[in-house]
């Protein structure tokens, strides 16, 4: 599939390139339920006291995937919270774990030898939640096979943390990861995905592979949503039915390197900090569980602005309370101001302070520039037009205004036959849109219902199934029984 | 702008629920968003939105429709105005009823319906046929349907349609001839000026009688705003580059009308002559490329426009009407959601092939 679609949204405050520590809090705030996981197996109680790197809790449901301690302190928990708090910091050196794969998990050494025993590492450090799937984009399987390997240092959205501020100084680290990365395949390639595979950058990261015929550069033009996994996949012809797609970005292959070469944990993260009203934007190293009212009294917000976790096409609001803290999987947190007023005849202005996809305001003739866009609609919600935007930005193929039709008709099958499935959720349609219509929320929930009809509809199957081997059991037994 | 919000903070009681003007609801609405933008905030991700709403997308219809409008006024005096002013008024009470029937808003679509009806009417049709026409083409063109965005047919050519089938000698004979320097200060009546449009000369036999300078400039009996070719290319392609109209249909449009023309003509002349003759440039710019009635998808508006432009030529080359953009057009809305229907169909193999 080649690339298709795709809108760049010039969003004002964009964090430069250049990394800053952010100092450690008094306390830190672990959320139990994040992005993907959800830590419901808590190994540790109130009052405990613990070291750097330690287990805190676990996700059952997702390969046992660990909550590490970031830093040594003492817990506060409670069952009822909705994280663990760590209080006292201490920067301990973390204590090198020993990889003890046979004692965790004894069927993995013998089967799996040396690669085996990387994998259980990278998932015990905490570098194996860094990786996803391409296609659903839940973690996949540590000891499963894949049929590729992802690498993207390409981040599109305003705002995630980017690859160019992730990788100053760290190239060897990268590289090194790739190839850590590569000990654990067989035979798969691995796909590594710039911007512009002609760079300085680029052919410092070749120059430095050399020999390892095994990455195959991939050069995509640096356009929003290109960067998505699964618009990636779907590019380099990796079919969902050929198996998982294991995706990394920039930080992703770093974290390899650091739990592989120097048995180290992942602890830190780092993170965008951009938008508008941000003071200063730039990227930060920072804990997870840092507490969001202290980055954004940090990042100069005052009230009546939207934080968001993750970029501001696809972030998720924030609530900023006394015990909130920074989800371990955020990439990014994107300030945006809440529309207050109303524009006096705003929609007959020349307007050469707002851009907009069709060419209709006077800021065509200024070219590029950043925009300080604001959380407001900028319009009343109307009955679709057709006017064919969504279907000219949509990175995925599909029509979204035919889906809106269709749902909006409540014939939710037609959908399904338009290939609503295929929606990658990057809320360029919903953007674009003149009538304001909804269209990637609608698509979520479409997404939602028709996943579920098609479990019930296997569960229905598989009890009718059961029901009918149950009957066929009765009768063989019955027969046994006459002729006995 | 404080004193209009003044107004407007003062009027709402009015029309709040046990207000006297509950009925209105709809208007005061409109009127409120249409002075300030509403502050509605985006209830999820995306959490920011295009600056392009419905009102600017039909402004800028409005603003590409002004150099034809323009030259229509200096051609046809400002009994135009009057025409765009009744036209107004009568559609806009179907629009409002309807909207209180419906207690819903008041959709902006009709600011443009409104004015391009009148625009392809003939200068000195008699205001009660605007006012019946332009009720006739929202009610039966639009409502109807469903109201905006739901319509088959593009209300204007419905109602032009109804009137032309209706009232056929006053719309035949309305055409107001090129006179003087203009008629800026001239009152048209009803016989005192009709002329006949060049492609009723054609149709008589006195075939390129007219020259090609005055067709391209609009110095033409015809339609109030179809004759000038010069301002509808001005607010045409004004169109095109904000990417409102749509470049397929129009280049599918007048290509394959040229391609038509190349074929039955003797010289270039000719064809260009084709082209400016009648509403096909009109049509071409800002009827055919009306999103709600045209082809959704982008080869849907090519095969959509190449429909448009050979019945056009058909129709009015080899039958016994004079002009046939209107009725092509009709054809074309009808060959639509067709054409649509069966592009989808291969727009999802393909995507079971990339899978």
């Amino acid at each position: 599939m080649t690339l298709r679609g795709g809108y760049d949204v010039v969003l004002a405050g964009r964090p430069d390139k250049t990394l800053s520590p952010m100092p450690d809090p008094d306390a830190l705030y672990l959320p139990l339920k994040t992005r993907r996981f959800h830590f419901t197996d808590v190994r540790v109680g109130n009052d405990d006291t613990i070291g750097q790197g330690d287990t805190l809790a676990e996700d059952p449901a997702n390969f046992s995937v660990p909550l590490l301690a970031p830093r040594a302190g003492k817990i506060v928990y409670s069952p009822s919270d909705p994280c663990i708090t760590l209080t006292h910091l201490a920067k301990t050196p973390a204590k090198a774990k020993p990889a003890d794969a046979a004692a965790q998990l004894p069927h993995v050494a013998p089967e799996m030898g040396d690669g085996g025993r990387n994998r259980y590492k990278l998932l015990s450090l905490g570098a194996w939640e860094y990786v996803s799937d391409a296609y659903t984009g839940a973690l996949p399987d540590p000891f499963g096979i894949c049929q590729a390997v992802v690498v993207s240092t390409v981040a599109m959205e305003p705002f995630v943390a980017r690859g160019d501020a992730q990788l100053g100084g760290k190239l060897l680290n990268f590289t090194r990861g790739l190839e850590h990365i590569q000990s654990l395949l067989e035979y798969q390639p691995i796909y590594l995905v710039m911007p512009d595979i002609h760079s300085q950058l680029a052919t410092q990261i070749r120059d430095q592979l050399r020999g390892y015929a095994w990455v195959k550069l991939v050069e995509i033009p640096p356009k929003y949503p290109f960067d998505n996994f699964s618009v990636l996949a779907r590019h380099l012809g990796l079919k969902p039915a050929a198996g998982p797609v294991w995706c990394l970005r920039t930080e992703g292959a770093l974290a390899v390197d650091q739990a592989l070469t120097g048995d180290k944990p992942c602890l830190t993260r780092i993170v965008a900090i951009g938008g508008p009203p941000v003071s200063s934007p730039r990227h930060y190293e920072v804990l997870p569980g840092h507490p969001l009212a202290d980055l954004a009294a940090r990042a100069g917000l005052g009230p009546n602005v939207r934080l968001l976790d993750g970029g501001a096409l696809t972030g998720k609001k924030v609530k900023l309370s006394d015990k909130s803290g920074l989800d371990p999987e955020c990439r990014g947190l994107t300030a945006l101001a809440e529309q207050t007023d109303r524009e006096f005849l705003g929609f007959v202005r020349p307007g050469a302070d707002r851009r907009s996809y069709a060419a209709c305001f006077l800021s065509t003739l200024r070219g590029k520039f950043s925009e300080k866009l604001t959380t407001g609609m900028r319009g009343e919600p109307r009955p679709c037009i057709g006017c064919n935007f969504c279907e000219e930005v949509c990175p995925a193929g599909i029509l979204p205004y035919l889906i809106h039709k269709h749902l909006y008709a409540d014939q939710i099958d037609e959908a399904a036959q338009a290939r609503v499935d295929l929606c990658v959720e990057c809320g360029l349609c919903s953007f674009v849109c003149p009538c304001k219509i909804e269209l990637m929320q609608q698509f979520i929930d479409a997404k939602a219902v028709i996943a579920k009809e098609k479990a019930e509809a296997e569960a229905a199957a598989a009890k009718a199934a059961a029901a009918e081997e149950a009957a066929r059991q009765a009768a063989q037994a019955a027969a046994a029984q006459e002729s006995r | 702008m404080k004193i209009i919000r003044k107004v407007f903070d003062g009027l709402q009681p009015l029309f709040e629920d046990g207000g006297r003007l509950k009925t209105f609801k709809a208007v005061y609405e409109a009127l409120d968003n249409f002075f300030f933008a509403p502050s509605a905030r985006t209830p999820n991700a995306p959490h920011l939105r295009d600056p392009l709403d419905l009102k600017r997308y039909m402004s800028m219809v409005i603003v590409g429709l002004a150099p034809a409008l323009l030259a229509a006024l200096y051609l046809n005096g400002p009994r135009l105005l009057a025409m765009i002013i009744v036209s107004y008024m009568a559609g806009g009470a179907v629009e409002v009823a309807f909207a209180a029937i419906r207690k819903k808003e008041i959709h902006e679509g009709f600011l443009v319906t409104g004015l391009i009806f009148p625009m392809v009417l003939p200068g000195a049709l008699p205001l009660w046929m605007v006012a019946v026409g332009v009720a006739f083409g929202v009610f039966v063109g639009k409502e109807l349907f469903g109201g905006v965005g739901r319509n088959v047919f593009n209300p204007a050519i419905v109602a032009r349609c109804f009137l032309a089938l209706a009232y056929p000698r006053a719309m035949s004979g309305g055409y107001v001839a090129p006179g003087g320097p203009g008629r800026l200060l001239e009152w048209v009546g009803l016989d005192a000026v009709s002329g006949a449009t060049p492609l009723g000369l054609a149709k008589q036999g006195t075939w390129m009688d007219v020259p090609l300078l005055d067709m391209f400039l609009g110095r033409i009996a015809g339609s109030a705003a179809e004759t000038s070719t010069l301002a509808i290319l001005i607010g045409g392609g004004f169109l095109l580059m904000t990417r409102v109209a749509n470049w397929r249909t129009v280049a599918a449009v007048l290509g394959s009308a040229t391609v038509m023309a190349l074929m039955f003509c003797d010289s270039l002349t000719e064809v260009i002559w084709q082209l400016c003759a009648g509403g096909l440039m009109f049509g071409a710019f800002f009827m055919a490329t009306d999103p709600v009635t045209s082809a959704a998808t982008n080869l849907g508006k090519v095969i959509y426009g190449v429909i448009i432009g050979v019945v056009v030529m058909l129709i009015r080359n080899f039958t016994g009407y004079v002009e046939g953009v209107m009725f092509a057009i009709l054809l074309g809305n009808i060959a639509a959601p067709v054409i649509d229907e069966i592009l989808y169909k291969v727009r999802f193999r393909r995507l079971q092939i990339e899978g």
